[in-house]
C-alpha cells in the first residue's frame, strides 16, 4: 500500500484490525485498485456491527486510445491495424463498425483489423478513444469492498461523488448515526464528506 | 493385529511388487495415486510388518512414512462457500489435509455468515456428524466467534478443531463448553498460504488434528471395533463389482469407525449387508448401514466388540 498516501484500519480488536489491513491490501492489489486509491480509512466494529470504508481516489485522466494498443499502418487503399493485445478489441470494432460501416471493416485474424476505403487518415484513427477506465472504477471498487467487508454484512450503502467514496455495510439495519460516523472518518483523513 | 496408517511414495517401476507385498502381509491399500512416474499408496499395515515394507522399498528408492491422517474423513466447515473463505484459507487447509492422507470434505454452511444471523440446519449437522472430525475455520473477531460458535456447534458430536484469528488462549476463552482443539492466528485471509510462516501454521493444524484423532483412536481401542474398516473396504471392493464403475476419487471412503460407500442406498444396502466376512458372519452382524445425508450414499457404522461379542 505504499502508493496510497493515507491508509488506516481502525478496529476495537487490534488483531482483527491487522487481519483486515492485510485483507484490504490483498484485495485491492488483486483488483488492480492500489494505484487508483489516494486515501483510505477502514473502520470495522464487530460489536455494533458495522464496516465503514471511506476514501479518496486519484483523478483518472487516462483514456484508452487506439494508439495505446495497436500499430496503425496506412497502405494503398487500406489501413491495417496490428493489435498488441485483445483487451479493447471488441469496443474498438464496435466504434469502427458504427463509424465506417460493415463493408469497410474487416478482421483478418485475432490481432489484425483492416479498414478499406476510409476517408479518415491514420493519425486520426490513432486518436480515437476506445474506453474510459474511470467508468468502471466505481463498480470495481464496490466489488472489492464487498470482498473485504465481513461476510454477512449484506445491508449496504455506498456513494461515489467527485472522486470521494464511502461504503457502509452491516448485518443489521443501518441507523441515522451512520452519517455522523462517515463524517468523523472523513475528518480523520482531513477530508469533508461529499 | 494392530493396523497402522502409512504412506508409500516411490517410482512406478516395480510398484506392483510393493502392492503385492502389502496385500500379502495383511495390509490394505486405501488409495492409490499414480502421478506421472510417481506412485503414492495410502495404506494400513500390520504394525510389526512396517519394517519389512521399508526394507523392500529401499532398493526401489521408495519411502515409507507414518501418516496418522490416512483412513480419516475430515469436514472443513466454513460459514459459506463465498469468496470470503474460498479459495483461501478453506481450500488451503482442506488440500493440505488431503496431501497428508485424510479425505477432506468442504462443508459450506447455508446460513453460517454474520454474527446475529448465523445458523446451522439439520442437514448440515448430520453431514458434519458423519465425519471423524470437523475443522471449523472461522473469522477474525473474537466477539463474533464467541457469539456464533454455540449456534454452529449445536448437535455436533464429531470432535471439533476450531481455527480463528484470535490467539489460542482467546479461542479457548470464547468457547464454552470447550471444543477438542484450537488453532489461533488462522483467520480469514485473501492470499495463498505459501510463506514459511503460513506453512508452519498449516503443520500446526495437522498436528492438532492428529492429537485429537489420537484421543479418539485410544477411546475406540478401549472397546475395539468388530471388524477393521479397511477390511470391510476390501470385502466390498471384491464382492460389489459396481463400486468399480463409480467415478468419485474415493468410491469407498475409510473412516475411523466405519466406511462411506458411494453407491445408492436403496439398490445396494441389502447386498452389502449380506456380504460374508468369515465363518458365516456377515456385515449385517457387525455393522449398521444407514442412508448418508451426503447424496444417496451408504454409511457403514461398525459396531464395537461390546455390542457384537465378535471380532473378525
Amino acid at each position: 500500500m505504499q502508493s496510497v498516501e493515507y491508509f488506516e484500519v481502525e478496529c476495537p480488536e487490534p488483531l482483527g484490525g491487522e487481519y483486515y489491513n492485510q485483507i484490504a491490501n490483498d484485495v485491492l492489489l488483486d483488483h488492480n485498485l492500489i494505484r487508483v486509491v489516494h486515501k483510505l480509512h477502514i473502520y470495522v466494529d464487530p460489536g455494533l456491527p458495522v464496516f465503514v470504508a471511506v476514501g479518496v481516489l486519484h483523478k483518472i485522466t487516462t483514456l484508452v486510445r487506439v494508439r495505446d494498443f495497436a500499430a496503425v499502418n496506412p497502405l494503398a487503399g487500406k489501413i491495417v491495424l496490428v493489435l498488441a493485445n485483445e483487451t479493447y478489441l471488441a469496443p474498438m470494432l464496435k466504434i469502427f463498425l458504427q463509424r465506417f460501416g460493415q463493408d469497410h471493416v474487416e478482421q483478418a485474424d485475432r490481432f489484425t483489423v483492416i479498414l478499406r476505403d476510409v476517408s479518415t487518415d491514420a493519425r486520426e484513427i490513432e486518436e480515437i478513444i476506445v474506453a474510459d477506465p474511470s467508468e468502471s472504477v466505481y463498480k470495481d471498487l464496490i466489488y472489492a469492498f464487498r470482498c473485504i467487508a465481513p461476510e454477512g454484512f449484506r445491508v449496504r450503502r455506498e456513494s461515489y461523488v467527485k472522486s470521494k467514496f464511502y461504503f457502509v455495510a452491516s448485518e443489521d439495519t443501518l441507523t441515522a448515526d451512520v452519517d455522523a460516523l462517515l463524517q468523523a472518518k472523513f475528518a480523520l483523513m482531513g477530508e469533508v464528506m461529499p | 493385529m494392530i493396523l497402522v496408517p502409512i504412506t508409500y511414495r516411490g517410482g512406478i517401476y516395480r510398484n506392483n511388487e510393493i502392492v503385492d507385498l502389502i496385500e500379502d502381509i495383511g495390509g490394505y491399500i486405501v488409495q492409490k495415486h499414480v502421478i506421472a512416474s510417481e506412485v503414492v499408496l495410502l495404506c494400513f499395515m500390520p504394525q510389526d510388518d512396517v519394517e519389512i515394507l521399508r526394507a523392500a522399498a529401499k532398493p526401489l528408492g521408495g519411502e515409507v512414512t507414518d501418516s496418522p491422517l490416512v483412513g480419516t474423513e475430515i469436514a472443513v466447515v466454513i460459514p459459506s462457500l463465498e469468496i470470503h473463505h474460498l479459495p483461501h484459507p478453506a481450500c488451503d487447509i482442506a488440500e493440505y489435509l488431503r496431501r497428508l492422507g485424510a479425505k477432506s470434505n468442504m462443508v459450506g454452511l447455508a446460513r453460517g455468515v454474520g454474527k446475529r444471523i448465523a445458523a446451522l440446519n439439520d442437514e448440515e449437522r448430520d453431514v458434519i456428524n458423519e465425519h471423524d472430525l470437523a475443522v471449523y475455520v472461522l473469522g477474525n473477531f473474537e466477539k463474533c466467534i464467541e457469539h456464533k460458535m454455540p449456534v454452529l456447534r449445536r448437535g455436533i458430536e464429531a470432535p471439533i478443531v476450531l481455527c480463528g484469528a484470535p490467539d489460542t488462549e482467546a479461542l479457548q476463552r470464547c468457547c464454552d463448553p470447550p471444543v477438542d482443539g484450537y488453532i489461533g492466528n488462522v483467520g480469514r485471509f485473501m492470499h495463498r498460504t505459501k510463506e514459511t510462516e503460513e506453512i508452519t501454521k498449516l503443520d500446526e493444524i495437522v498436528s492438532e488434528i492428529t492429537r485429537v484423532l489420537e484421543k479418539k483412536r485410544i477411546s475406540i481401542a478401549k472397546d475395539p471395533l468388530s471388524v477393521s474398516p479397511a477390511r470391510l473396504m476390501d470385502l466390498i471392493r471384491e464382492q460389489v463389482p459396481e463400486i468399480h464403475t463409480v467415478t468419485s476419487p474415493t468410491p469407498l471412503t475409510v473412516q475411523m469407525s466405519g466406511l462411506r460407500v458411494k453407491l445408492p442406498y436403496d439398490s445396494f444396502a441389502e447386498k452389502i449387508r449380506s456380504i460374508g466376512i468369515e465363518d458365516g458372519i456377515t456385515i449385517r452382524d457387525v455393522a449398521d448401514l444407514s442412508p448418508s445425508r451426503m447424496r444417496d450414499y451408504i454409511l457403514v457404522r461398525i459396531r464395537p466388540f461390546s455390542e457384537t461379542n465378535v471380532v473378525v
